[in-house]
């Protein structure tokens, strides 16, 4: 219950913030430039070629799903990081301010458990940036259906493994500033994580690259427990694409993801319970 | 019934690259019985504000015990019970006053937070800005607010660190009449302050700290009161050379002298003096110091 309180309390400030109207304007601006930028020719209904930027992005006319895979999936990719990006930016200062010297002195004298203040911020953040995310892939969906008349309801897998991916970022942020309260310092951990993310994603392909040694242990020990990023976005791109994907790998990239954001989260709950303020 | 119990409340911070550790507590007792006024008082880094934190388990000491309305200041049901104002209050910017407050009332589980907020809003003077945001406020506004947080649903032990620290002179009258309110409701207050003067005026009991440990508690009585001096006011003396002789010396304003008398028989032997030379005294009353000079005397004692 006190969760909640906390939770929407989060949330009431995110709405507060400048910062968040200017990055649903910029989406939306964004979004706007995208429909009036693409110029989709529909022939035939069913057929179709697609144009970008007046430049034509294949030369045959195909069916019109195939013709736009690639709109689709370049789209799905750019919602993704952006998602990623721009949350990592944006939500950076959360955590350094609930707990700027003050403020956290006053929470903590308030009837409310350390670990459900941790929880409160953590999901209203959570729940902010897959609003963000959300919103961004429904405006491209729409812009694009509008355009081809052809719906792909795939691409707002996009939106959702982006705000999946996000939590064990954001887990890492937050419990980052229990240990610097800086909000550059939880930016900088969430890029690195982001970036680590990535090539986790393709470890396997990596580690062809190492000679066998302490050097290929240590790089594979470490991106074990990663979340993989870029795995996630390429799903998101095969969902939009309408190419296959495997329900399985999905589920348990997933699952890991959200297992590391438990885990770090729990090590925030005992970090946060030993500090003093 | 004790509002607070600290008995042997220990609290080092640990030193970092080199710097040593440094003991802000060393043993601190200390009991402030409900219902009453009590003020901490004491120099910077005495360990005021990290015993207040101690008392709200914002830190957590390394020894010793701390009761706080008969329970752990851990309990939520207990930190239900009491409001606190921290000393450099850090307001989110972009919420107004009325959603701050509202928020508090929300994670103390009041019903109505609206009314709440309005209603201590309105007490500390700052319902006409209910819709500002806090961005904007001044020093002296952002500790009104944080006087009507800590005043929200009307707690059993108001915790007030430096509470008039920025508050012009008619502010801190206001806030000495919320004090005095509370007071009378039953609630105890817990008091840091630098300002000396102000804790003298409303505080029933004085506790010193100096190096982490309570170094005197009492009544303002009890602290400045004098046992063996007198002050008294005449309507016409004689000449200081005379006085001196009869054993009073000025006192700091006109027509004021001090006596020092073991008893009230040596007293009335001073006095009896006095009205043999015709002098004609309109009030007596054992000389009380000021709480500096007591704070000052207990301060350099513990130093020694």
């Amino acid at each position: 219950m006190t969760v909640l309180v906390v939770y929407m309390d989060v949330i009431r400030e995110a709405i507060a913030r400048k910062w968040f109207l200017a990055l649903a304007l910029s989406t939306t601006i964004a979004l706007a430039i995208v429909g009036l930028a693409l110029r989709l020719d529909v022939v035939d209904g069913a057929l179709a070629a697609s144009r970008l930027f007046g430049q034509i992005l294949d030369s045959d006319i195909k069916s019109i799903d195939i013709a736009l895979r690639p709109v689709f999936q370049v789209g799905a990719y750019a919602v993704y990081y952006i998602v990623m990006v721009t949350g990592v930016f944006g939500c950076s200062g959360f955590g350094p301010s609930m707990l700027a010297p003050g403020r956290i002195e006053h929470l903590l004298s308030l009837p409310v458990r350390r670990i459900e203040l941790l929880l409160g911020t953590y999901l209203g953040v959570v729940t902010i940036s897959s609003v963000i995310a959300m919103y961004g892939t429904i405006g491209l969906v729409l812009i694009l259906g509008v355009k081809t008349g052809y719906w792909n309801w795939g691409m707002i897998s996009a939106g959702w493994l982006a705000a999946i991916s996000f939590a064990p970022i954001y887990a890492s942020m937050l419990v980052s500033s229990l240990i610097v309260r800086s909000a550059p310092f939880c930016g900088l951990v969430g890029i690195s994580l982001v970036t680590a993310g990535i090539v986790a994603g393709y470890r396997e392909n990596l580690l062809a690259l190492w000679e066998p040694g302490i050097g290929r242990t240590a790089f594979e020990l470490l991106m074990a427990p990663l979340p993989k990023i870029s795995s996630l976005a390429q799903i998101a791109g095969h969902s939009a694409a309408s190419a296959p994907i495997d329900p399985g790998e999905m589920a348990r990239l997933v699952a890991g993801s959200s297992v590391f954001a438990a885990a770090v989260l729990a090590f925030g709950a005992w970090l946060f319970e030993k500090k003093d303020f | 019934m004790n509002a607070i119990e600290a008995t042997g409340v220990v609290k080092t911070f640990a030193g970092f690259l080199g710097r040593r550790p440094r003991m802000a507590l060393c043993g601190v007792d200390l009991a402030v019985p409900a219902g009453m006024i009590f003020g901490l008082i004491g120099l910077n880094g005495a360990g005021k504000t990290t015993f207040i934190k101690a008392l709200l388990a914002v830190l957590r000491p390394d020894s010793g015990a701390i009761g706080v309305l008969g329970g752990s200041p851990e309990a939520p049901a207990i930190r239900k019970k009491i409001g606190y104002l921290p000393e450099r209050l850090h307001l989110p910017r972009v919420m107004t006053p009325l959603q701050f407050l509202m928020s508090v009332a929300r994670i103390k589980r009041l019903d109505n937070p609206a009314q709440h907020a309005m209603h201590q809003l309105e007490r500390v003077g700052l319902a006409s800005e209910r819709s500002t945001k806090l961005g904007g406020f001044s020093k002296g506004m952002r500790q009104r607010l944080g006087m009507a947080a800590a005043l929200i649903g009307a707690p059993e032990l108001l915790v007030l660190d430096e509470p008039t620290d920025g508050i012009d002179p008619l502010g801190r009258a206001e806030i000495r009449r919320i004090l005095l309110e509370e007071r009378s409701r039953g609630a105890t207050v817990f008091l840091n302050s630098h300002l000396l003067s102000e804790t003298e005026r409303v505080c029933d009991r004085v506790g010193i700290i100096a190096s982490g440990k309570i170094v005197r508690s009492g009544t303002l009585d009890e602290l400045c009161g004098t046992k063996d001096r007198y002050k008294l006011v005449v309507e016409q003396s004689l000449d200081t050379e005379e006085m001196k002789q009869l054993g009073f010396a000025s006192g700091e304003q006109p027509g004021e002298w001090i006596c020092q008398a073991s008893d009230g028989e040596a007293l009335m032997a001073r006095l009896d003096q006095l009205r043999r030379a015709n002098v004609c005294f309109i009030e007596l009353r054992p000389e009380q110091k000021e709480l500096e000079e007591v704070l000052s005397d207990v301060v350099n004692g513990a130093k020694q």
